[in-house]
C-alpha cells in the first residue's frame, strides 16, 4: 500500500524492504559521531578561556583608551563564548543519554526524523540608524559623547563578533562592514543580534579614582554628568544585563576598564532571509540617564542570505538511463546524473562535470516536480524512477533507471532528501542567493565615515598646510567640474598667476586698488569708526602703506589654528556696521579668517581695501589679520580653499558681486 | 534713472493700508512696502556684465550677521556694497537697500544664490530693481503730514 510521506512527494512502498533499508542505514549513522564533537567542544572552551586570560592581562595593563575598549570587547566576547558552548556540551550530554536510553527500548521503533541538510547563512550590512536631537546634531551644542559599540551575533554556539565603531554625534548610522557567515545552520535557526555599547570619554570604573578625580575637578559638574556619575555609582540601575548576561555570576571580570552593557537585540531567523535589504525591528534595553546610552531609531537594517548545502552541493550523482516519457520504450539514453539545487543536470560522461561542458539536458527537480517510483516496468526488472515536470503547462515526464536497486534506493532516498531539504528551507531554495566571502582584513580606516567638510579639515598647528591645500584644492577641482564645466566662473582666472589686472575698471579712478592682486589675505585691517556711513569716504592711515605691500608678494603663510571659531564669535560680538577693530596677532596664534566669497577680484580685496581710502568697501565682513603691512599672495588652492570654506561655512554671511 | 515712489503690491495677495508699515518681515504675511524702482543697465567689462554693487542675504543666510536690517529676522537680499561710479550707483542704487524684485522676480524668499542668478542673466542688459529703504518710508510720512 503506497502511503505518501506528507512531508515529501517522492512516494514509496510502505513496509517495503526499500523502506526499512533506508531507514536503518540512517539511523545507524548517528551514534557515532557524539564522543568527537564532544572533545571538539572542550578544545573550544579551552581555547576562549585561554583568550580570555590574555585580554584580562591585556586590559589591566594597557593604558589607550581604544586598547581598553578593544581589550574589554574581545573580553566580553570570549565571556559569551565560553557560555554558549558551555551549554553546548551540557545540551549534547543530554541528548546522549536521552539516545541511550531509547536505543535500549528499541521496540518504539525509529521514528521518521528525517533532517534537513544544513546551510550557509550569512548576515552583512548591518546599519543600524541613529536619532539625535536636532540641537545636537546640527548645532554642535554639548561636548562630543562618543561611544563604542559592536555587535555580537550568535547561531547556536557560533558566535561572532563585528568590529567595534566609535559612535558620536556626526554619525547617522552605525554601520558595520562585517559579512559574517555561519557555516553549519539548521533551517530553523536563530540569529540573535546584540549591540553592545560603552561609553568612550570618561571612566567611570572604580579602579581609577584619580583619573575621575582630575576630571571632575577641571570640568564643572553639569547636571547631565552628574546625572550620569549618578547612574554609573549605582550599577543595577541603568540595564540588568551587563557584560554577558549570567557571565558575570560564573566568570570573575576584572573591575578596571570600560564595561560593555547591552545596549539592544533581536533575533533573526529563515522568515527574515531575503535575498536583499530588509528592516527589522530592535529591542532596546537601556535609557537615556545610562552612560552607555546611544540614541536608536530602532531598526536594524541588514541582508540575511541562506544557502542551503542542498543548493550548493552536488547531492548524489551517478550512471543513470533515461528515457523520456512516450517516447520509444528502448530508447535509453546513459548519461551521468548529478543532483545539484533545483537541477538534475545529466552529463554524456563523467569527465564532462570537470570540463565544464554543458549538460545533455537538465531535469528540474523543484517544488513543482512529481517523482514517483514504480515498482513494476513490464521491459526492464528493475525498478524505474519517473520525474514529472509542468513546463509551461505541458507535463513532461521523465523515466530513470539506474543500474541495481540500490542505485535505485539511493536515488529515490536523494530525492526524498531534496524535497525535504526544499521544504524546510523555503524560500532560500527557489534560487540561490549570493554570499560574498569576507576578504581578507584591509587595515581599518581612521577617517569617520560622515564626515562634514569641517571634520576633515580639522587641522593641527603642526600640520602643513599644504596638505590641506592639497585637500581642498582637489575638492574645489570636483566641486568645479560638477557645476560649471565649460566656462569658469570669472573669479577663477583671479587665481591664476597673470601679470597684470584682468579686469580693470574703467570708471573707477583708484585703478592701483582696483587692480586685482589676488594677495589680500593677511593684511592688516584697522578700520576707523565711522567707517560706516554710505558714501563717505574715510581716508585710513595705512594708506601709505598700502602700495608696498603690492609689488612685494611674500608669503607668509601661517598655519592655522582652531581658534577660527573663536575668532568668528568675537567678531560677531562686537556686532557690524564695519567696526571692526582687528588686534595684530604674533604670527603663530594668527588665524586666518576665510573671506566671504567674491566673485570678482575687488571685492576680494574689499577687507584690505576697507584700510584703504576706497570708500565703499566699509560694511565689508571679515577682516584678515597679519602682524605686519606685508601682505601675502598665496597660491591658487589656499585661495581656492578659502573661498570655498567661506562659502560653505554657515556662519558667514555671504555678499556677493553681481 | 530715479523712478515714482510707488506701493509694492507683491503677488496676488494685496493688502492695502493707511499707514505705511514698518519695514517689518513676517513670513507668511503678505508685505507692503514703500518702494523705489531703479532701472539699472549693465555694463560692459571683458566679457562680463557687471552691475556694480554687492548683494547679502538670503533665506540660506545667517539674517543675525545682517548690518543693514532693522528686524534681525529678515531674510531678505540686501545691498551691502555699491562700486562708486558703478551703474548701480548711478541709477539711484543705494547701500543698505533691500531689494524686493528683479525684473518681476520675486527676492524676498530666494536663497543666496538664486539672488546673484537672476542679478547676474547674461541675455538681459538691463534689470529693473524694486528697492526698499527706510528714509523712503520716512519721506513719504513726512509728505503725508
Amino acid at each position: 500500500m503506497f502511503c505518501r510521506n506528507q512531508t515529501t512527494r517522492a512516494t514509496i512502498a510502505r513496509g517495503s524492504a526499500l523502506e526499512m533499508e533506508i531507514r536503518r542505514g540512517k539511523f545507524r549513522r548517528s551514534v557515532f559521531l557524539d564522543t568527537l564533537q564532544d572533545s571538539d567542544i572542550q578544545k573550544k572552551i579551552d581555547h576562549e578561556i585561554r583568550m580570555r586570560d590574555g585580554a584580562c592581562k591585556l586590559l589591566a595593563a594597557c593604558s589607550q583608551r581604544d586598547q581598553a575598549l578593544e581589550a574589554s570587547k574581545s573580553l566580553l566576547t570570549c565571556n559569551i563564548r565560553i557560555m554558549a558552548y558551555m551549554s553546548e556540551l551540557q545540551r549534547m550530554k543530554e541528548a546522549q543519554v536521552m539516545q541511550r536510553v531509547a536505543l535500549r527500548s528499541s521496540d518504539a521503533g525509529p521514528t521518521d526524523d528525517r533532517l534537513p541538510c544544513k546551510g550557509k547563512v550569512a548576515i552583512s550590512d548591518l546599519r543600524i540608524p541613529l536619532m539625535w536631537k536636532d540641537t545636537e546634531y546640527f548645532k554642535n551644542k554639548g561636548e562630543l559623547h562618543r561611544c563604542a559599540v559592536f555587535c555580537l551575533l550568535q547561531v547556536g554556539a557560533e558566535i561572532h563578533d563585528t568590529d567595534m565603531v566609535i559612535v558620536d554625534r556626526t554619525l547617522t548610522d552605525i554601520c558595520f562592514d562585517n559579512t559574517i557567515v555561519f557555516s553549519e545552520a539548521s533551517p530553523g535557526f536563530e540569529l540573535r543580534v546584540e549591540l553592545y555599547s560603552c561609553c568612550s570619554e570618561e571612566d567611570y570604573s572604580a579602579g581609577s579614582t584619580h583619573r575621575k578625580l582630575a576630571s571632575k575637578l577641571s570640568s564643572s559638574l553639569g547636571r547631565s554628568a552628574g546625572k550620569k556619575l549618578r547612574v554609573a555609582m549605582d550599577p543595577g540601575a541603568c540595564s540588568p544585563i551587563s557584560n554577558g548576561g549570567g557571565a558575570t555570576l560564573l566568570l570573575p571580570l576584572p573591575s578596571v576598564g570600560p564595561k560593555y552593557h547591552l545596549l539592544a537585540h533581536t533575533t533573526l531567523s529563515l522568515s527574515h532571509v531575503q535575498d536583499s535589504f530588509r528592516t527589522h525591528d530592535l529591542s532596546i534595553s537601556g535609557n537615556e540617564e545610562c552612560s552607555h546610552w546611544v540614541p536608536l531609531y530602532g531598526n536594524v537594517c541588514c541582508r540575511l542570505a541562506a544557502q542551503p548545502h542542498c543548493m550548493t552541493q552536488q547531492m548524489i550523482s551517478g550512471c543513470l538511463k533515461v528515457k523520456q516519457f512516450g517516447g520509444d520504450p528502448q530508447s535509453w539514453t546513459n548519461v551521468y546524473g548529478v543532483l545539484k539545487g533545483t537541477n538534475l543536470f545529466c552529463y554524456h560522461r563523467q569527465e564532462d562535470i570537470e570540463a565544464n561542458v554543458e549538460p545533455a539536458f537538465t531535469i528540474s527537480i523543484n517544488k513543482k516536480t512529481r517523482i514517483r517510483a514504480s515498482e513494476k516496468d513490464l521491459h526492464s526488472k528493475a525498478q524505474s524512477i519517473c520525474i514529472s515536470n509542468h513546463y509551461g503547462g505541458e507535463e513532461v515526464t521523465h523515466t530513470l533507471s539506474a543500474d541495481s536497486r540500490e542505485d535505485t534506493h539511493r536515488w529515490m532516498e536523494a530525492f526524498w532528501q531534496q524535497f525535504y531539504d526544499m521544504s524546510q528551507w523555503k524560500q532560500c531554495c527557489d534560487d540561490l542567493m549570493k554570499i560574498e566571502l569576507p576578504s581578507p582584513r584591509k587595515p581599518t580606516l581612521v577617517t569617520s565615515k560622515q564626515g562634514s567638510l569641517y571634520h576633515e579639515m580639522v587641522i593641527d598647528t603642526s600640520d602643513d598646510i599644504s596638505t590641506v591645500t592639497d585637500i581642498l584644492a582637489r575638492r574645489m577641482q570636483e566641486l568645479e567640474l560638477r557645476s560649471q564645466l565649460g566656462t569658469s566662473p570669472p573669479w577663477m582666472s583671479l587665481f591664476e598667476e597673470s601679470p597684470g589686472c584682468p579686469r580693470t575698471h574703467n570708471r573707477l579712478p583708484h585703478s592701483p586698488l582696483r587692480c586685482p592682486r589676488p594677495g589680500l589675505l593677511s593684511s592688516e585691517a584697522s578700520l576707523t569708526s565711522d567707517s560706516y556711513s554710505p558714501c563717505s569716504t574715510s581716508p585710513c592711515s595705512r594708506h601709505s602703506g598700502w602700495a608696498e605691500p603690492l609689488s612685494s608678494p611674500s608669503s607668509h603663510f601661517r598655519p592655522r589654528t582652531l581658534s577660527l571659531d573663536a575668532k568668528l564669535s568675537t567678531l560677531r560680538g562686537r556686532g557690524y556696521g564695519g567696526v571692526l577693530q582687528c588686534s595684530c596677532q604674533p604670527p603663530s596664534s594668527s588665524s586666518l579668517a576665510p573671506i566671504p566669497a567674491q566673485r570678482i577680484p575687488q571685492a576680494t580685496l574689499s577687507c584690505s581695501s576697507s584700510t584703504s581710502s576706497n570708500s565703499s568697501s566699509e560694511g565689508s565682513h571679515s577682516p584678515e589679520l597679519s602682524n605686519g603691512t606685508s601682505f601675502s599672495r598665496p597660491s591658487s588652492a589656499r585661495r581656492s580653499l578659502r573661498n570655498l570654506r567661506a562659502k560653505l561655512d554657515p556662519r558667514n554671511w555671504l555678499q556677493s558681486q553681481v | 534713472m530715479k523712478g515714482p515712489l510707488s506701493y509694492l503690491q507683491p503677488g496676488r495677495n494685496t493688502k492695502v493700508s493707511d499707514q505705511s508699515e514698518t519695514m517689518s518681515f513676517i513670513p507668511g504675511q503678505p508685505v507692503t512696502a514703500v518702494v523705489q524702482r531703479i532701472e539699472i543697465r549693465k555694463l560692459r567689462q571683458g566679457e562680463h556684465l557687471i552691475l556694480g554693487f554687492s548683494i547679502g542675504g538670503g533665506i540660506d543666510q545667517d539674517p543675525g550677521q545682517n548690518p543693514f536690517s532693522e528686524d534681525k529676522s529678515d531674510k531678505g537680499i540686501y545691498v551691502t556694497r555699491v562700486t562708486p561710479e558703478g551703474p548701480a550707483e548711478v541709477a539711484g542704487l543705494m547701500m543698505g537697500d533691500k531689494v524686493m524684485q528683479v525684473n518681476g522676480w520675486d527676492m524676498t524668499m530666494v536663497t543666496h544664490d538664486q539672488a546673484r542668478k537672476r542679478l547676474t542673466k547674461k541675455n538681459e542688459d538691463v534689470v529693473r530693481l524694486l528697492v526698499t529703504r527706510k528714509s523712503l518710508e520716512q519721506a513719504v510720512k513726512h509728505s503725508m503730514m
